[in-house]
């Protein structure tokens, strides 16, 4: 008898142990900070922790290999004395403008397109996203030959319907410069933009336009007053995204121009490279780079106020 | 059966991947392993000696593995940095231009074997002290320089009647205008690549007396006539002998001009001659290069210097030490320059008349312009400033922004503001 006692009191205390930290765990607090838990220290160590190191060097004199020196703000207020600086501000607020507009009307009228009914439908839509596809690197030096002057495709088409040889010289010159770069990044990003509102296109019910047709609509209000209103959600989405990997182009003026001629085509990624790498000086890179966290901020905040409202 | 083999193959591997694990450790730590970090090299049968000949000849002679490592064209400089930062990833790397100035307080002194090596081979060339000694210390082993030099089309020079290259750039300048008449312009990079808008942009400041700061280093001079008739110079070179697209080139873009035949001078390294004997014939033939004209000042030439470094941190300093000072014998840096031609030339007067010369003898002139070779910024020693300033293209950009239009004097005046505001901490 005593021994029986023994034995389940030896075998029950474990038992309730784990039972009672199987209940704990399945508590509804405690789990679900279990599952957050892998998520938030990824975020913490691959977001939280570059963004604080960035911001501490930015605030710091630090060279490549020296020990860093605190000096507040004054990176900043280098960045605010130096000529190249505001160009550099006003290129990227062009190039993110001039580009998300041109991805999002052309991204809207492809998704348009690619919503009818045609033939290998399919297949067109897949190929639809090869230039997001091809990495970035590979489709700029494919454009930096068809750009060239000695072997410009775009050129020799020119030429052909007119224009005198040897046609305009697309990276020499300042604007022409500026306007090749928007022209690639909207090629580039026009699939993104007509694919993700081509996914919404179709959630939209048939029916809503069945009665608008019913009440005399045409096929403009149709579109003003049906498909607009039920894409916005989507197209925000898309143009904030648009518009963060936008501001923060780095590869295509890199491998294209470098930034030149004369700074013309110089983005707030490229500059801040250059600044931080290029002459080793980590901390005024770094402030360089982090002037785009502000206007990226307000944007992402005015955006998220928008839909919440809508 | 099943059971007892698994157990075993997971022995196996068990200590397998421990073993595997363990042996790069101990090597280390025994000293038997020394990391060589090299940019992969334009030349490919350089990097093929390295790793044929000198690194078996090396662990033949004395049990120590040297590992080449090599990284792509234009990534040194993040590598490089990455290592600095991190304290590890290699013992000895190839370091260029600036970087033994920005770095010097994390790479060892090797005055040691500078000195040794001088004594031995005939010499070092001025402008490798320049290059490589700061503070009065050797801070690595100038390896080579990789001039930019003038390089000009014999056929077409000789339609406007000139057969040898002009000595100075008036002469130059007159000659381009009637090349550009005839459809064969020149084309010198004004745009922000690395090597060739500095390569003929600095000697063209300095040839007209221009600097951008003293000698010590702190006072900013880009604000004199000397700057302004340099200037000047330039906006005519570029409106009556070049073509617009200079302005938007990157360092490949002569190059592939050159194949094209869309121009008739520039200025690079010997690779343009080398890429042309081996691809375009024909283009070979008729390419010839030269030193770069004189101004009012006298000739000048940039030296893009590189150099072997030990980083200070590196757990097997005396075995890397011990591998730079073999590799600078003659034995073996003769072999390793030849497997090159002459794309890489000599600090060292012992190789002056080395054989690699006669391989190619239209290559001679960059030889002789180790002479008047200097380093950015030049007469200041390089320091963080300077690497800013190029890193920001504020020369670059100061005589591209005259060639389309700003006047010399507020092309000037912002180079300055920029350079005073680069300057005002040193």
């Amino acid at each position: 008898m005593s021994i029986r006692t023994e034995s389940l009191i030896t075998v029950a205390r474990p038992r309730r142990r784990a039972i009672s930290l199987a209940l704990w765990l399945d508590r509804e607090a405690v789990f679900s900070w279990m599952m957050m838990a892998l998520p938030l220290i990824f975020l913490a160590a691959l977001v939280g922790y570059p963004l604080v190191y960035g911001v501490l060097l930015s605030l710091e004199h630090r060279s490549v290999g020296k020990p860093a020196t605190f000096i507040g703000l004054e990176n900043f207020i280098t960045d605010f004395h130096d000529p190249i600086f505001w160009r550099v501000a006003v290129n990227t607020f062009v190039y993110t403008i001039a580009a998300t507009l041109l991805k999002m009307v052309g991204g809207l009228a492809l998704a348009l397109a690619m919503n009818q009914h045609f033939r290998m439908k399919n297949l067109i839509r897949a190929l639809l996203l090869l230039p997001f596809i091809v990495p970035t690197v590979l489709s700029t030096v494919a454009w930096m030959w068809m750009l060239d002057p000695a072997f410009s495709v775009v050129n020799r088409l020119l030429i052909a319907v007119g224009a005198t040889p040897p046609g305009p010289s697309w990276l020499g010159n300042p604007v022409l410069a500026m306007f090749s770069i928007i022209m690639i990044n909207t090629w580039r990003g026009l699939p993104f933009y007509g694919i993700t509102l081509l996914a919404g296109l179709q959630t939209v019910s048939p029916e809503l336009y069945e009665a608008a047709t019913i009440d005399g609509a045409s096929g403009w209000q149709r579109f003003r007053f049906v498909t607009l209103p039920l894409l916005k959600p989507i197209i925000l989405i898309v143009t904030l995204f648009s518009v963060i990997f936008t501001f923060a182009d780095f590869q295509l003026v890199y491998v294209l121009t470098h930034g030149g001629p004369q700074n013309a085509t110089q983005l707030f990624a490229t500059y801040a490279f250059d600044i931080g790498m290029g002459a080793g000086q980590l901390g005024l890179g770094a402030s360089v780079a982090l002037m785009m966290l502000p206007a990226l901020a307000l944007l992402i905040v005015a955006l998220t106020l928008y839909m919440r409202r809508a | 059966m099943g059971k007892s083999s698994r157990r075993d193959f997971l022995k196996i591997a068990v200590v397998g991947a421990a073993g595997a694990a363990g042996l790069p450790l101990r090597a280390r730590a025994a000293g038997k392993t020394v990391t060589f970090l090299h940019e992969t090299s334009f030349i490919q049968t350089f990097d093929d000696y390295m790793q044929n000949t000198l690194v078996p000849a090396y662990k033949k002679a004395t049990g120590v593995e040297v590992v080449y490592e090599l990284t792509s064209v234009g990534t040194s400089p993040t590598r490089v940095s990455t290592i600095i930062e991190t304290g590890s990833g290699a013992d000895i790397a190839i370091i260029f231009l600036l970087y033994p100035f920005l770095f010097a307080d994390k790479l060892m002194d090797v005055s040691d074997i500078a000195e040794e090596v001088g004594k031995e081979s005939g010499g070092w060339y001025p402008s490798a002290r320049e290059a490589a000694v700061v503070d009065g210390k050797w801070k690595a082993i100038p390896h080579s320089n990789i001039g930019q030099l003038m390089n000009w089309r014999t056929d077409w020079f000789a339609e406007v009647g000139v057969k040898k290259f002009p000595e100075t750039w008036e002469e130059l300048y007159e000659v381009g205008k009637k090349l550009k008449a005839k459809d064969h312009p020149f084309g010198f990079e004004l745009g922000h690549g690395f090597g060739d808008n500095h390569g003929w942009l600095y000697p063209l400041l300095w040839s007209y007396g221009g600097h951008e700061v003293e000698a010590d280093g702190k006072t900013v001079v880009i604000d004199s006539d000397e700057t302004a008739k340099a200037i000047d110079f330039a906006r005519k070179f570029f409106k009556d002998c070049m073509f617009d697209d200079v302005l938007g080139w990157t360092d490949v873009s002569n190059n592939k001009a050159w194949m094209a035949e869309q121009i008739s001078c520039t200025n690079n390294a010997e690779s343009i001659l080398w890429f042309a004997k081996r691809n375009f014939p024909d283009i070979g033939k008729v390419t010839d290069q030269a030193q770069n004209p004189a101004g009012p000042k006298g000739r000048f030439h940039l030296l893009q210097c590189q150099s072997h470094a030990i980083f200070d941190f590196s757990p097997v300093k005396a075995e890397a030490h011990a591998f730079l000072r073999w590799l600078m014998e003659e034995k073996q840096l003769g072999g390793w320059y030849a497997s090159a031609d002459s794309y890489y030339q000599p600090f060292l007067h012992a190789y002056d008349n080395a054989p690699m010369w006669q391989v190619e003898p239209r290559n001679i002139p960059y030889r002789d312009a180790m002479t008047s070779a200097h380093m950015p910024g030049w007469p200041a020693p390089p320091n963080r400033q300077l690497a800013e300033s190029v890193a920001k293209y504020v020369i670059v950009d100061m005589f591209a922004k005259a060639c389309t239009g700003t006047s010399t004097k507020d092309a000037i005046k912002t180079a300055e503001t920029q350079l005073k505001n680069i300057y005002k901490a040193a």
